[in-house]
């Protein structure tokens, strides 16, 4: 039973973040982890997505486990499977080590270093399982470690091969293209008097047989025969402007035999402003490709109607180009540090993003949790760079993709989405790499972030179809639907009872890991611990009321692996409550727990338990015969002239085979169909109309009623046309 | 050649005559006919084409022809399974196949007896006949080597006995197989060729294997030069001038398909028929790595229908095939005349008529090609001379076809399509490529067959071409491609038509006379038998006969100045490989006989009596026999008045 | 490459062509003769679709219906008798960018150019083929074809016509790699109509069957056909034709056939009596031969120069001391 003065401090200390002399100990000296996180001292034993291995062909991206996974399923067979497997997956973890430790390198090279390390010398068999292993390995490229570069190194890497796949269809292109007008031109010329020169001709034919022709004669008898015309003078210059501007366009290496050998423009730009400028300058080079583009596929197809389009094409792209049009070319790579989101790069940054200019930005934020300014202010955790993403999202046609470094690897297809999108993307990462969080691995304290989410992950792809639901995606997240995520915990009491429960893992956590924040935590003395101490999570969940009876409290665990109970003031809570916020509205973008649809829902529940019977089954479709039958008849017109006496004809059933209009064109006549139509009665005789109507081979003519009662023999004519008035 | 009967007669040889080894004066000689034979798999193939291209590299003039078993697989050791090549070495350039061989190595002595029955071998000619078979398990075997070895040497052939499997299982394993280089060891040292160069070669042909092949191989080469060195009492040796420029070395049929690449042709339609197939198995080969396509269609007339179709779209396009197949195609043929659709068509000839001789040569399809298909269907007939001229023929054809939108005949043969001769790499320029089609608007006004005037010449629309909408016919048609049912337009159809042809000769040349300008008596030919008549007029003057040759590439139309060429000498006779009856005949007199049918051509064009002499053997003229023709020809003439 | 303001500006700007437009000279066939429904149907379809005239090709062989691309203001090739196939074939394969069409008839597709017909439908070309089977020899004056009825009277067959007739129908069916088969009947202009559209949209070659009156040589033959529409029998599906609720009114005689069917296929094309009418059999999944071949590669000299060197290389003997000459073939 614990006495009412502890209580009370304790209280206090969560109420006001203000420590008593005695009873609550400070936690900076304790070195304390949240106890979720404990078991995660040793990383480099753990098998986790990471260090990567950029694949530098096809610039894939692999996880080192899953690399030596496939290697495994390759070698480990037979007698010796246990033991390379043993070996192989100990070489892996000594990988792990070295870059954890801060090497880098390709995974050839870093394999010998780790190699050594495990001593290879003097064990001949683990040489041997190393040996089979390598040469099974067929991939290489740089290994990757999750840390502060990581992010910047992975993204330049999947941009490289989506330029790849775009450079490989602009050439495809655009080699076309400059064949096709070539020829076009020198089509033209072999036409030209020049192109039927005698020297013309003598080169066309191989040496060996030149003697057999007096080319001379040959050339003033084509010539003569066949007077030259050649192309109008404006549209070989045409030809020929088109062809310069694309043998000497600069956003890919030269294309085409005559290709001017330009170096190419670079695309990666360290900053917003550097890269807007780039985008201006050659802007115009960029509207004469793309024009060029446009109207060489009309010549080559011979579409381009100069009186048309030229007037088109004069002031081509001049209000912008759409991302359809500079889908073909380069993207601009910016990769900056939230820190250096001055006032400029930031204005810049939405310029470009509001502009849809074919951008690629990457802002990553080293540390989210940097205290505000403001004295006594809101903490304010994340907020800056989640703004960020937020706003973005905010333009629409926008890729925005959200998430902590930890979790790249399980981005990198949204990634490559993103860099392959048409039209500008912006990628919000947290590294995990803060200054302040002590030995906690950068991997770690990206996943804290997340999972708490003190920084949810989420992406919006304005190409993945036209509403919310298909374009954002929150699912990354761990059990998206809830609050917090839970996770089972198990530890031993002092009896050695193993004593198991469900820990919500919230922002507390998160920020329970950064050294700044320790003055709003309180180590209570395992003498103090008490009924009233309340798990944060089950604390925030229950709401302001009655704070008084409970004090918040987490569990954390100290290097000795000792359970320590610590307390958080109000102040962390209430930023864990803001935090709670912004994800509900998250999840509601998300479609989760949406408050319209909620609504909507609990009202139709209600409409249908008034309803007393159950509601009737869909009619089932019926059989298209039926409905062929069921059809309208085929049309008031139609019917009406069956029942007058004018002439008519079933125009829908004329097989246009010429037999009326070849008895009176006048009177018969064909639509823009080429069926046949009454035109005029009065331009022939009943007689002929019922002459039409009788060698009608699908008898489709109704002569109707003599128009002109003096026509000869019209009872017999009559007599002969009521076989067809129907 | 008279050098021959220096090598001691073979029966005052003892067996595997090991007379007189270490060193020899090689005789030096002009030239020397080989063959190497052997059952068809025991590689004489390919130690032929290794023999050809050493004494290629050493500059020596090289005429290789394949003697291929008329079966796909022959029994063993049958005397029709002969399988193998015949080479040709000279000091100077050769240009056929020459006469009768001078030395031959053969496997076994079965398909010896084939080519001794087809008369192939010179009298005393040397024989290097592997020995094996004496000493055979089955007597009927070794009975049958005896028996033949006897009659042989009795006939006087110099026959040497050479134990080749026996000395090759000494350095390999598959002393079958690699007795081949052990042969084409022995020939080197026989004809005094660099060994360096030989075992090159092999390094060449079995680049593509692995190393050990290629070790074997030279190994087995070496035992064989060794042996000849120590065993045989004879050596040769053929000066050669060394070549400087690089040469390649192919087959008429090869030469053909790389045309057809060099002309920038993009589609060739086809179907099989001997001799003209490997052609087009080769351009499958090739075709497509530079974008073209060969199409084996489901006969010989959609082969034309389809390459029609596709030149009357596009550029000009080509069809290979011999006679039966040109037959078939004739009404096509008409069409894309009628049409003007412009269409190389080459026919491999072979013997004929109907199935006739499939694998054999002979030149019978001169007059199918210039009046082949209903109607008056002119047509230009070009015939290749050399094995050099398949590759530059596809390429004029091309231009003449594209250039006159007519169809072009290429004469080619059963006898160059299966030689090699080396001849100068082809240096390619970019203008032999068809150009892009024109796809420019077609100016208002002009008509679809707009005949010239004077040439018969028109524009030839291509679909694509706004404004130049029409529709091409087979039916008589006017300018407007419209169907013509006035004999007006029909005739000034004819007429262009015809033009076109007149058109053509005016832009050729008077064609080079070889030997003299004037003289007693003029040979004309054309086709594969240049190399032939020109070595036989060369012969013949040597012993002082007045003759000269003229070779014609056009046969339609005919080039200027034949006539007037003819008339400096005193008579002008034609050689061709086709049929003509033999004056002597009982029932042949001037007014039935039927002559050879240039001969025929040139007497109803030039109103000059031209003879002509003929042969249809199936092999190519020897240049001996056509020698002998001259003589007695010009003897026939009598003195000069 | 097009883009979507490129697409804008051509569609702006493209001309429209009228029926006209595709229309040369007065049609030379007998009036009252079903040619001139085909006629009309294709002349509707290039308008429609915006065919363009230059980029469009007819290829025929010989008889009436060939005569079909001289009243087209398209391109046409009017070649010779059964051969139409193969020539259209070349154009295909020469021109990526045409349109090509193939009228031929019955004798020319069914008995002089039967071994083409066969193995066009192997090639599966993308070419549309219409066969105008009128079942009769008309420009050679009424001798009896390959699909004349069994007892038919013509100045072949006085006594009248010896065999069965052949069914274009069921011998296409059992071609490998058929990809499109429809049958319609000149009659009913509406289907002629679809199907000609739905032949036209198959990649692959569509053979479309035209049963066709001859007015000049059989009058009466198709009578009781064009009289009595229980005689055909409409095919529909919604992979197929839909039928209107005018046509259905008319023509009561429907089955609901799929077009990916082929086992049915054959038993409907069986069938004579009715005329089944509609697209028979479609499989959009069988390759173009001219796909196969590379069709329509971007050819270059460049290349032609490069793989020519390469081929000479294999075959070039080099001077002695030049073995290491580039391009030396080792």
């Amino acid at each position: 039973m614990l006495m009412e003065a502890e209580l009370q401090s304790q209280v206090a200390f969560h109420l006001t973040g203000r420590r008593p002399a005695a009873g609550l100990d400070a936690v900076d000296a304790l070195a304390l982890r949240p106890a979720l996180l404990a078991r995660y001292r040793d990383l480099a034993a753990l098998r986790y997505d990471y260090p990567l291995l950029l694949v530098e062909d096809g610039e894939r991206v692999q996880a080192l486990s899953g690399v030596f996974d496939r290697l495994l399923q390759g070698i480990a067979q037979g007698e010796h499977a246990e033991r390379v497997t043993r070996h192989v997956l100990r070489q892996e973890r000594q990988l792990r080590r070295l870059l954890a430790e801060g090497a880098t390198g390709s995974l050839s090279t870093l394999w010998d270093a780790a190699a050594e390390r495990l001593g290879l010398h003097g064990d001949e068999v683990l040489r041997d399982s190393l040996t089979r292993a390598r040469a099974a390995l067929k991939l290489d490229g740089p290994l990757l470690d999750c840390n502060a570069a990581m992010p910047e190194t992975l993204l330049t890497h999947v941009w490289r091969g989506v330029q790849k796949a775009k450079a490989a269809r602009f050439r495809a292109t655009v080699g076309r293209l400059i064949q096709e007008l070539s020829d076009i031109l020198r089509a033209d010329f072999n036409r030209s008097d020049a192109g039927r020169s005698a020297q013309n001709l003598k080169a066309s034919i191989g040496e060996q047989h030149a003697e057999l022709f007096d080319f001379g004669v040959m050339s003033r008898l084509l010539t003569k025969a066949e007077p030259e015309s050649t192309l109008p003078e404006g549209r070989r210059a045409r030809l020929r402007e088109l062809l310069s501007v694309l043998e000497s366009q600069r956003f890919y290496s030269a294309v085409g035999p005559s290709g001017k050998a330009e170096v190419a423009y670079p695309f990666v730009y360290p900053s917003c402003v550097a890269a807007l400028s780039a985008y201006g300058e050659r802007l115009p080079q960029l509207r004469s490709v793309a024009r060029a583009i446009a109207v060489a596929e009309l010549e080559v197809a011979g579409e381009f109607r100069e009186a048309r389009h030229s007037a088109l094409f004069d002031n081509y792209g001049a209000d912008g180009l759409d991302p359809a049009d500079e889908a073909l070319f380069p993207d601009y790579l910016v990769c900056i540090n939230a820190r250096e989101l001055d006032a400029a790069e930031s204005s810049t940054l939405t310029e470009i993003l509001s502009a849809g200019l074919p951008m690629k930005v990457l802002v990553q934020a080293d540390d989210i949790l940097d205290e505000s300014t403001l004295p006594g202010a809101h903490l304010g955790f994340g907020l800056k760079s989640r703004q960020l993403a937020h706003t973005a999202i905010g333009l629409n046609d926008v890729f925005v993709l959200q998430s902590a470094s930890s979790n790249l690897f399980q981005f990198r297809e949204p990634l490559r989405r993103g860099l392959a999108y048409a039209g500008p993307a912006l990628f919000s990462v947290f590294s995990g790499a803060t200054a302040t969080t002590g030995d906690l691995p950068a991997y770690l304290c990206a996943a804290a972030a997340m999972d708490s989410r003190a920084f949810p992950a989420f992406t919006y792809d304005p190409s993945a179809g036209p509403d919310w639901a298909s374009r954002f995606d929150l699912q990354a997240n761990p059990e998206v639907d809830r609050d917090w995520p839970t996770h089972r915990y198990a530890y031993e009491d002092e009896a050695h009872q193993r004593v198991g429960l469900h820990l919500d893992f919230t922002p507390i956590d998160f920020v329970a890991c950064d050294g700044r924040y320790a003055r709003h935590f309180a180590r209570v003395a395992r003498a103090d611990w008490a009924s009233n101490m309340q798990g944060v999570g089950e604390y925030l969940a229950r709401g302001e009321a009655g704070a008084l009876e409970n004090v918040p409290c987490l569990l954390m665990v100290g290097p000795d692996d000792c359970l320590h109970k610590v307390i958080v003031d109000e102040k962390l809570l209430r930023e864990a409550r803001r935090c709670r916020e912004m994800w509900h509205s998250l999840q509601e973008l998300g479609g989760i727990r949406n408050s319209h649809a909620e609504r909507l829902l609990a009202r139709e529940r209600a409409a249908a338990e008034q309803r007393a019977e159950p509601a009737t089954p869909a009619p089932a479709a019926a059989p298209e015969a039926v409905a062929a039958a069921a059809a309208p008849a085929p049309g008031p017109q139609a019917d009406a002239q069956a029942s007058s006496d004018e002439a008519y004809i079933e125009t829908p059933r004329c097989t246009s085979c010429n037999e009326c209009t070849g008895i009176n064109p006048k009177m018969f006549a064909y639509n823009e169909n080429k069926q046949a139509y009454v035109a005029d009665v009065s331009a022939g005789t009943y007689a002929q109309l019922v002459e039409a109507a009788e060698s009608c081979q699908v008898s489709i003519i109704h002569p109707g009623k003599p128009h002109n009662p003096d026509e000869p023999d019209l009872p017999e004519l009559m007599r002969r046309a009521a076989a067809f008035q129907s | 050649m008279t050098e021959i009967t220096l090598a001691k007669p073979v029966a005052r040889q003892p067996r595997q005559g090991r007379a007189t080894p270490g060193k020899k004066a090689a005789v030096t000689l002009k030239e020397h006919v080989v063959e190497i034979i052997s059952d068809s798999g025991e590689g004489a193939q390919r130690c032929g084409q290794a023999l050809g291209a050493i004494a290629a590299r050493m500059g020596n003039g090289v005429w290789t022809v394949e003697i291929i078993p008329a079966e796909i697989r022959p029994p063993a050791r049958s005397v029709a399974g002969a399988s193998g090549n015949r080479i040709r070495l000279g000091t100077r350039q050769v240009t056929n196949g020459g006469d009768e061989t001078d030395l031959v190595v053969a496997f076994n002595e079965q398909v010896l007896l084939g080519r001794v029955r087809a008369g192939e071998l010179k009298p005393g000619c040397i024989i290097l006949l592997e020995s094996m078979w004496r000493d055979d398990a089955d007597p009927k075997v070794a009975d049958s080597y005896t028996e033949t070895y006897e009659r042989l040497v009795a006939s006087g052939y110099n026959v040497y006995e050479v134990p080749m499997e026996r000395e090759c299982r000494a350095v390999a394993v598959d002393a079958r197989r690699g007795k081949n280089m052990f042969a084409l060891g022995m020939l080197c040292s026989i004809y005094s060729l660099e060994l360096q160069l030989a075992r090159e070669q092999i390094a060449l042909t079995f680049g593509k294997k692995a190393a050990a092949v290629v070790k074997t191989n030279v190994t087995l080469l070496d035992a064989g030069y060794a042996w000849a060195e120590g065993n045989l009492d004879f050596k040769y040796s053929i000066p050669a001038v060394q070549a400087s420029e690089p040469q390649i070395v192919v087959n008429g049929n090869t030469a053909l398909a790389l045309g057809v690449l060099a002309s920038g042709m993009e589609i060739c339609a086809m179907y099989p028929i001997t001799p003209a197939t490997s052609a087009s198995h080769y351009l499958s080969d090739v075709f497509e790595k530079v974008g073209g396509v060969v199409h084996q269609a489901e006969d010989e007339i959609a082969a034309c229908a389809f390459a029609i179709g596709a030149s009357y779209a596009s550029k000009c396009t080509v069809t290979i095939t011999s006679g039966p197949g040109y037959s078939l195609k004739q009404e096509a043929i008409g069409l894309a005349v009628m049409a003007e659709i412009p269409l190389v068509v080459v026919n491999v000839q072979r013997g004929g008529p109907s199935t006739g001789q499939p694998t054999k040569a002979e030149q019978g399809d001169l007059f199918t090609a210039m009046f082949g298909s209903h109607g008056d269907a002119p047509k230009v007939v070009l015939a290749a001379a050399t094995i050099e001229d398949c590759f530059y023929s596809i390429i004029t054809a091309r231009r003449i076809a594209e250039t006159f939108n007519m169809v072009v005949v290429v004469l080619s043969d059963a006898n160059l399509a299966t030689s090699q001769t080396p001849f100068p790499r082809p240096q390619f320029s970019d203008a032999w490529v068809a150009p892009p089609i024109d796809q420019s608007p077609i100016p208002p006004g002009a008509k679809p067959y707009d005949w010239d005037e004077q040439t018969g010449l028109a524009r030839r629309f291509i679909p694509g071409q706004a404004n130049g909408m029409h529709t091409v016919t087979g039916l008589a048609h006017d300018r407007l491609s419209h169907v013509a049912y006035d004999s007006e337009s029909n005739e000034q159809g004819l007429r262009a038509r015809s033009l076109k042809l007149a058109a053509l000769a005016r832009t050729l040349t008077a064609p080079p006379l070889f030997g003299a300008d004037e003289g007693d008596l003029l040979i004309i030919g054309w086709g594969s038998t240049k190399g032939t008549i020109e070595e036989a007029v060369e012969r013949a003057r040597a012993e002082g006969a007045k003759v000269a040759s003229m070779h014609l590439r056009f046969l339609q139309p005919l080039p200027p100045g034949i006539k007037e060429a003819m008339s400096r000498f005193r008579k002008v006779m034609t050689i061709e490989g086709n049929w003509s009856d033999r004056p002597e005949e009982e029932l042949i007199d001037e007014t039935n006989r039927r002559y050879s049918a240039l001969a025929m051509l040139l007497r109803a064009r030039y109103l000059v009596d031209v003879d002509c002499w003929s042969q249809v053997r199936g092999a190519p003229i020897k240049p001996a026999t056509l020698c002998q023709v001259i003589r007695d020809k010009i003897a026939t003439l009598g003195q000069p008045r | 490459m097009s883009t979507a303001t490129t697409e804008c500006m051509i569609r702006l700007y493209e001309e429209r062509h009228q029926l006209e437009d595709y229309q040369s000279g007065v049609p030379r066939w007998c009036s009252g003769c079903g040619d001139n429904a085909i006629l009309a149907a294709v002349q509707r379809l290039c308008r429609d679709e915006q065919l363009r005239p230059e980029k469009t090709v007819f290829v025929s062989g010989i008889g009436c219906s060939s005569r079909f691309p001289h009243y087209m203001k398209t391109y046409g090739f009017h070649g010779i008798h059964g051969r139409a196939l193969p020539i259209a074939e070349g154009v295909r394969m020469a021109r990526p960018d045409l349109h090509v069409f193939v009228n031929t008839g019955d004798g020319d597709c069914c008995s002089i150019g039967a071994a083409h017909w066969i193995h066009a439908l192997r090639y599966n070309m993308n070419i549309t083929v219409f066969l105008h089977d009128n079942q009769i020899y008309g420009l050679t004056k009424m001798q009896a074809s390959p699909t004349s009825p069994k007892g038919l009277k013509s100045n072949t067959t006085p006594h009248g016509a010896y065999l069965d007739a052949l069914n274009p129908l069921t011998v296409t069916l059992g071609v490998q790699n058929v990809s499109f088969v429809a049958q319609t009947v000149d009659w009913i202009p509406e289907i002629v109509y679809d199907v000609v559209k739905a032949a036209f949209h198959h990649k692959g070659l569509s053979f479309v069957r035209i049963v066709q009156r001859c007015p000049e040589w059989l009058p009466t033959l198709l009578e009781p056909w064009l009289h009595d529409p229980l005689k055909v029998k409409l095919l529909h599906h919604e992979a197929g034709l839909a039928i209107s609720p005018s046509l259905a009114k008319v023509y009561k005689n429907q089955e609901r056939h799929d077009p990916a069917d082929l086992d049915r296929a054959r038993a409907v094309a069986s069938s004579i009596d009715p005329i089944p009418v509609g697209i028979l059999y479609r499989n959009p999944d069988v390759p173009c031969y001219e796909d196969l071949r590379g069709f329509g590669e971007l050819r270059s000299t460049a290349r032609i120069r490069a793989g020519l060197e390469a081929e000479f290389d294999k075959f070039t003997v080099w001077p002695q001391g030049s073995q290491g000459t580039p391009g030396h073939a080792t």
